[in-house]
């Protein structure tokens, strides 16, 4: 199936992404506040909830591109965390824990064998790919503190020639940009203004026209680590305040399970890497 | 305090993240100066901040700066200063950094230490994680004395706090500036300097006495203006001659002509202080009842009086070995705030290659040559004021002491 055209006002990207299946997903070690190696995950539900993702992707009108998973690195499967894609640059993650630094070789083979160019960070600097930055407008929105060194935003800047507005992310539940920022259209955006400092929510303020907010409950039910295509926001759970605003806005909510993965600290945008993002146009 | 320079990259301004550092800094209890700035000129060009950061202790800036580096805020990559033993007494090692009179800083361990006492032309020694100027006399054999100019920091001196009214004039030396003016001016910055604790030095030479400001100096020292007093031979005996035979080098300071055999007024008095033993044991005895020196004895304002080869006597208390009087001098210079070199061509050079660029230096001199002099070897924070001294002081003391 080809992507969708791209509707008034719509998102200019989110019709084609990357995922990785969860074969060898698994909460191993503890990074982050989430994840609890004493609590199993069922692998066969991961998998059905992931095989329900890329259906409801698809079904949305995305494209979903597959990579193969790899034995011993369960959070391959959290894509975003990949890179930061740019036209056909792709610029892959630098990952702070050494758990995951075993993924950047398989997802560097990946975007250099499907024709993308690689540029990396300079060594020392870490960098979580989309999980930490996501473009809004003309600028790349990016977080730091937690997972990426706000010393890699100018870097990043010079390598895709974006503006980027760095945010510092304070809660470390919220560990990454895009448990608390999902870009909805030109103008609108669900946040999670309590994963910020004061300054981080004056930069999102100033950026973005329309906030949807999210309260401490809906934001630690992961609604803003959504996947928007056009219209359609295809969420790992929702409030009934939100649905409400988002079809007051004119989006059609699809609710995912992803309960398997969020043992892991992850949901549906965790999931997926847009492959059509385009930072400088 | 210590104190380092970091830099900021990116779209520090629009994501707030410049402000931020700043809020950081000052919260901390620290302070910044912004070294330069240049901002990016197009949306996605990212602009660039070099900033110094200084904080009261080496601990607070070592917290501080991990702090920073949080928020993209490194320290822009420098050298630690090179670190040589002196392997003899009273000599460097050869290359060593000479200083300038300007705050330095010297980097040790990753860590910038500001060099205590500021003082031109001498070396810097580090012991024990601190670093001071030493002369080259004072060196001794296993010395840690800096080399090369790696790793050490010369800063520019720091306005003054407050207006300074002399700013408009730069430090020219000139006869046409209105000299009430310049003189009340010259009273608030040492009114300035007692309000912020720092002290006030006199640096005399004997036309003081034979102008006739030695009555008004010796009321400014009586009330407390002075601190410091540092002069030769010639003007502590000139004071001492004038209230004691009522002569300055044997013209009489009332009428203003020869006295009898007044020639050897002064070689007398000096006599008769060398049988006291100390311009203080003559004090108390009685046998001088006034003048600076005097003043100076009973408010217990210290002095030092260096000698010079053309000098009589000299009087007990006079340091005939330079060297000797010059380590008395630089062991009083630390707080000076106001520095008056007052008709003293050899001790206000002198105590000018002592004092820190931050010392306001006030030169007054009939002669303008004195003034440039001054300049020349380096004190360019001197303010000439081409003036008769002695009208200058009464002038003073009448500002500072009242009519």
């Amino acid at each position: 199936m080809t992507a969708a055209s791209v509707g008034d006002g719509e998102l200019s990207w989110g019709r084609r992404f990357l995922m990785c299946p969860p074969t060898h997903f698994g909460v191993l070690y503890e990074i982050n506040s989430w994840m609890s190696a004493e609590v199993p995950v069922d692998v066969d539900r991961a998998q059905s909830q992931w095989d329900t993702l890329v259906a409801t992707l698809r079904a949305a009108g995305a494209e979903v591109e597959v990579m193969d998973a790899v034995e011993g690195l369960p959070d391959l499967v959290f894509t975003a965390n990949a890179g930061v894609v740019n036209g056909t640059q792709f610029v892959p993650a630098r990952f702070r824990h050494p758990e995951r630094q075993g993924e950047t070789p398989h997802n560097v083979e990946w975007f250099s064998s499907n024709g993308f160019t690689v540029d990396e960070l300079p060594l020392g600097v870490s960098h979580e790919g989309a999980g930490d930055a996501l473009p809004f407008g003309s600028v790349l929105v990016s977080g730091y503190r937690m997972r990426s060194d706000a010393a890699s935003h100018a870097y990043l800047s010079r390598l895709t020639g974006a503006a980027v507005r760095s945010v510092e992310l304070v809660d470390e539940r919220l560990y990454h940009l895009d448990i608390t920022f999902c870009p909805l259209d030109e103008r609108r955006a669900i946040v999670a203004p309590m994963g910020w400092d004061a300054y981080g929510r004056r930069v999102i303020e100033s950026l973005v026209p329309e906030l949807l907010v999210l309260d401490e409950e809906a934001t630690l039910r992961f609604c803003a680590n959504s996947v928007v295509v056009g219209r359609t926001i295809v969420m790992p759970g929702c409030t009934v305040e939100v649905g409400r605003q988002l079809e007051a806005w004119g989006f059609t909510v699809e609710v995912v399970d992803v309960s398997e993965f969020q043992k892991a600290g992850g949901a549906c945008r965790c999931l997926t890497l847009a492959l059509d993002v385009r930072l400088s146009t | 305090m210590a104190s380092e320079e970091i830099e900021l990259h990116g779209h520090i301004i629009d994501s707030l993240i410049l402000p931020k550092v700043m809020d950081v800094i000052l919260s901390a209890g620290a302070d910044y100066r912004m070294l330069q700035f240049d901002i990016g000129r197009t949306n996605a060009d990212v602009s660039t901040a070099r900033i110094e950061v200084t904080a009261e202790s080496d601990d607070a800036l070592a917290a501080l700066l991990v702090e920073l580096q949080v928020h993209g805020a490194n320290p822009v990559h420098t050298v630690d200063a090179e670190v040589v033993r002196a392997d003899r007494d009273g000599v460097f090692p050869a290359g060593f950094y000479s200083t300038t009179n300007l705050p330095t800083a010297v980097r040790i361990d990753g860590r910038w230490i500001d060099v205590a006492q500021p003082e031109m032309d001498c070396g810097v020694v580090v012991r024990d994680g601190t670093a001071a100027t030493v002369p080259v006399h004072q060196v001794r054999e296993g010395d840690a004395i800096v080399v090369g100019h790696e790793g050490v920091r010369v800063s520019p001196p720091a306005r003054p706090r407050g207006s300074n009214p002399f700013e408009f004039m730069g430090s020219e030396v000139s006869s046409e500036k209105p000299k009430a003016l310049l003189v009340a001016e010259v009273a608030e910055r040492v009114r300035l300097a007692r309000e912020s604790g720092r002290k006030i030095l006199a640096v005399c030479g004997p036309a003081v006495i034979h102008t006739g400001a030695a009555p008004p100096l010796a009321r400014l020292v009586r009330e407390g203006w002075i601190d410091v007093l540092f002069a030769g031979n010639g003007f502590a005996t000139h004071d001492i001659e004038s209230n004691v035979m009522g002569t300055s080098l044997g013209v009489s300071v009332r009428e203003g002509a020869p006295t009898e055999g007044g020639h050897s007024n002064h070689l007398r008095v000096i006599n008769e202080v060398r049988r006291y033993g100390s311009i203080a044991a003559a004090v108390d005895a009685g046998y001088i009842d006034a003048g600076v020196m005097y003043e100076c004895v009973r408010r217990q304002v210290p002095f030092v009086l260096g000698g010079s080869l053309r000098d009589d006597g000299p009087l007990p208390d006079v340091y005939t070995n330079v060297v000797e009087a010059a380590d008395a001098m630089r062991y009083l210079v630390p707080d000076v705030g106001v520095a008056l070199m007052l008709a003293s061509t050899l001790h206000a050079i002198a105590t000018g290659n002592l004092l820190p660029a931050d010392v306001e230096t006030f030169c007054v001199d009939i002669n303008q040559a004195v003034v440039t002099k001054l300049a020349d070897r380096g004190s360019h924070q001197a303010l000439g004021i081409v003036t008769d001294v002695g009208l200058f002081v009464h002038q003073l003391a009448s500002e500072l002491c009242g009519p």
